[in-house]
């Protein structure tokens, strides 16, 4: 269960990383497709995803962030309870609560720009929350709690 | 704490997120057939919504198949459309793997004189998940309206249907499929329909150019009649043009004239009203809007720009017309043209309901997402309004969404009576697709005079799989159509 743990909370980081990967992607060739195609992004051009080579990572951005990461995060949450990690509820109660803001954000911004900035920030938050408790999650070993104490100071 | 206790707390704390969790998503799932006769509650437009399921099935009640034209009316323009679902090329030359009706897309420009009956045969040749034609903006008989799973059977493969109506309104319309309208109409399955004036001067010579302009995004490339960039149309200097566009999109656009005054004659088929002359102004044409540009061919031409890099050239000389930015001024159809007479009274409305679009969180057949609302009810508790025929009706239509919906009545033109309170004091501003704004809050009315079960949704057409949409009910009038189930009908 400890490796499960720590393998999900490691996903969660690399989905952090997909996310600012896709998004940037997406963002690149968005500009480029404006830039040196002449593209032109109007309300019915962006109903109708212009194809552009980037424009995949929108979709990636907005499946993974809605649906994927929230899925895991609360499956990572549930598994806490059964992992026997110290501290590990908690850590992973907050990823779910950097997760869930992070995903209100990015709805939210879609009404009010700024909320960009925290979304920006808090993605790194998320990143590493997910890491400080895939740590705490030691190595590979799954000794009862006590047995880790150690391992776990040495962090 | 002991294994075992420490593993039921466990279990325990699992139960109190996954169970509700579960019921949420469980209770939000769809049925596998439902009738829109007994979804979402009754809304009479008295104030007085009643709720719980709509389910006003009296037995007497008149089924909308019998909302036909006569079948021994002989049609005087008749058409077979065949559809097929395939990879085509473009009058541009791009190649395109969508839907093409007679072998292209956009689809043949059906053409009729003002009270001509029209006749459609419908052939499905190869659409695998069915067609149904809706005839946007014409204010069809309810059984020829072409929504699946509403007022037909989606056509299976193989399958033909005939629709029939009198073209009685003279202007610009289109059709389109009705059924999984998202994708197929993204993908070409649609074209342009003209109705023109019964009565009119027989245009000397060749006086005026006469051009339906269908705007489609094709693979993400906005073309015209399916050309894309410049598009030349011949058109001699001192001629005028009449430029019927037809917004086909799921989001609003902006039209505008480099190199030429313009006048703005309709909007969605309707004649304004005395239109003024516009220049450094853009028209807004909504998803499934129209408007017709008039444009006196100057000598040195003019362009009329499209956006997204596509426009009309008009004239000879219009290659070297330089193309202007969109502008951000837009006309304003509220105090545009001047008043006439509206052949009702808005003020002896007998119905008033308001359609307040809004979105929240939640799931929506299973699936989470921030979803849209009417009226605070999430997809499928959505309003059924119910009117009877005769009525004079008003309709308050509000946007607190964060986005713009292009929000389309089936079966009716309405007239906008004010924008934010401020009324309108121009042409009558008829509409079957209106451009409403995040936080904007329009009056409209319309007379009650087209019974049978009718959609009125948002034309983002992804917006209505998502729930964005409600009803117009003739009380009395009931639909044997299903959604889903073995028909397969899914109009969005």
């Amino acid at each position: 269960m400890r490796t499960t743990y720590r393998v999900f909370a490691y996903i969660i980081a690399a989905e952090v990383a997909i996310q600012a990967a896709a998004v940037a992607y997406a963002l690149f060739g968005l500009g480029i497709w404006i830039d040196k195609d002449g593209g032109v992004l109007d309300k019915a051009a962006i109903e109708s995803e212009p194809d552009f080579p980037g424009v995949i990572g929108f979709a990636i951005h907005g499946m993974n962030g809605m649906m994927l990461i929230p899925l895991i995060a609360l499956i990572f949450f549930i598994l806490s309870f059964f992992a026997r990690v110290p501290g590990g509820v908690k850590w992973a109660g907050f990823v779910l609560i950097a997760v869930i803001v992070q995903v209100t954000l990015g709805l939210f911004g879609h009404e009010i720009a700024s909320l960009g900035i925290l979304h920006g920030i808090n993605a790194l938050l998320v990143f590493s929350l997910a890491v400080m408790a895939g740590k705490r999650a030691g190595t590979s070993s799954s000794q009862p709690a006590s047995g880790t104490a150690a391992a776990s100071h040495s962090v | 704490m002991t294994t075992r206790s420490r593993l039921v707390l466990a279990a325990v704390a699992t139960a109190v997120i996954v169970v509700p969790l579960a019921w949420l998503w469980w209770s939000s799932l769809l049925p596998d057939e439902y009738s829109v006769m007994t979804m979402g509650y009754m809304d009479y437009g008295d104030g007085q919504a009643e709720h719980g399921e709509t389910g006003h099935m009296e037995s007497d009640a008149i089924s909308i198949t019998e909302l036909t034209v006569p079948a021994d009316a002989k049609p005087d323009v008749s058409v077979d459309l065949t559809v097929r679902k395939e990879t085509f090329t473009l009058a541009s030359g791009r190649q395109v793997d969508g839907y093409t009706v007679n072998g292209q897309s956009p689809g043949p420009t059906i053409r009729a004189t003002e009270g001509d009956l029209v006749e459609v045969n419908l052939i499905n040749e190869s659409v695998p998940d069915g067609v149904a034609l809706h005839w946007h903006g014409v204010d069809v008989p309810n059984a020829m309206d072409g929504v699946a799973g509403v007022t037909q059977d989606a056509v299976a493969e193989g399958g033909t249907f005939s629709y029939r109506f009198y073209a009685d309104q003279v202007g610009t319309y289109w059709y389109h499929s009705h059924q999984i309208s998202h994708e197929q109409v993204k993908g070409g399955l649609l074209g342009p329909l003209v109705v023109s004036p019964a009565v009119r001067g027989e245009p000397k010579g060749n006086e005026v150019v006469d051009l339906p302009a269908l705007v489609h995004i094709y693979d993400g490339v906005r073309t015209v009649n399916g050309f894309e960039g410049d598009v030349a149309v011949d058109a001699a200097a001192g001629q005028t043009a009449r430029v019927r566009v037809i917004n086909t999109d799921n989001g609003p656009m902006s039209v505008w004239v480099s190199g030429a005054e313009y006048r703005v004659v309709a909007v969605d088929g309707y004649d304004i009203h005395q239109p003024d002359t516009v220049s450094g102004e853009a028209v807004l044409v909504t998803a499934g809007g129209r408007a017709d540009l008039e444009i006196v061919v100057p000598d040195s031409g003019a362009r009329v720009e499209l956006g997204g890099n596509t426009a009309i050239l008009l004239g000879p000389g219009a290659e070297a017309v330089t193309k202007t930015a969109a502008p951000t001024d837009f006309v304003d159809f509220l105090d545009y043209g001047s008043p006439a007479p509206l052949g009702f009274d808005p003020g002896t409305a007998t119905r008033d309901f308001e359609y307040v679009v809004d979105r929240r969180p939640g799931l929506l057949d299973g699936k989470p997402g921030l979803w849209w609302t009417v009226n605070g009810h999430m997809y499928p508790d959505v309003p059924m309004f119910a009117v009877a025929e005769g009525d004079i009706v008003r309709m308050t239509i509000e946007n607190h969404s964060g986005e713009v919906h292009p929000m389309h009545l089936h079966g009716h033109h309405a007239v906008v009576l004010s924008r934010d309170g401020e009324p309108a004091t121009g042409s009558p501003w008829w509409v079957d697709s209106l451009n409403v704004r995040d936080g904007e809050t329009y009056d409209i009315a319309f007379v009650a005079d087209n019974p049978g079960i009718w959609l009125d949704h948002c034309h983002n057409l992804p917006h209505a799989t998502e729930g964005l949409l409600a009803h117009l009910m003739y009380i009395g009038y009931t639909t044997p159509y299903m959604l889903g189930g073995a028909s397969g009908n899914q109009p969005e």
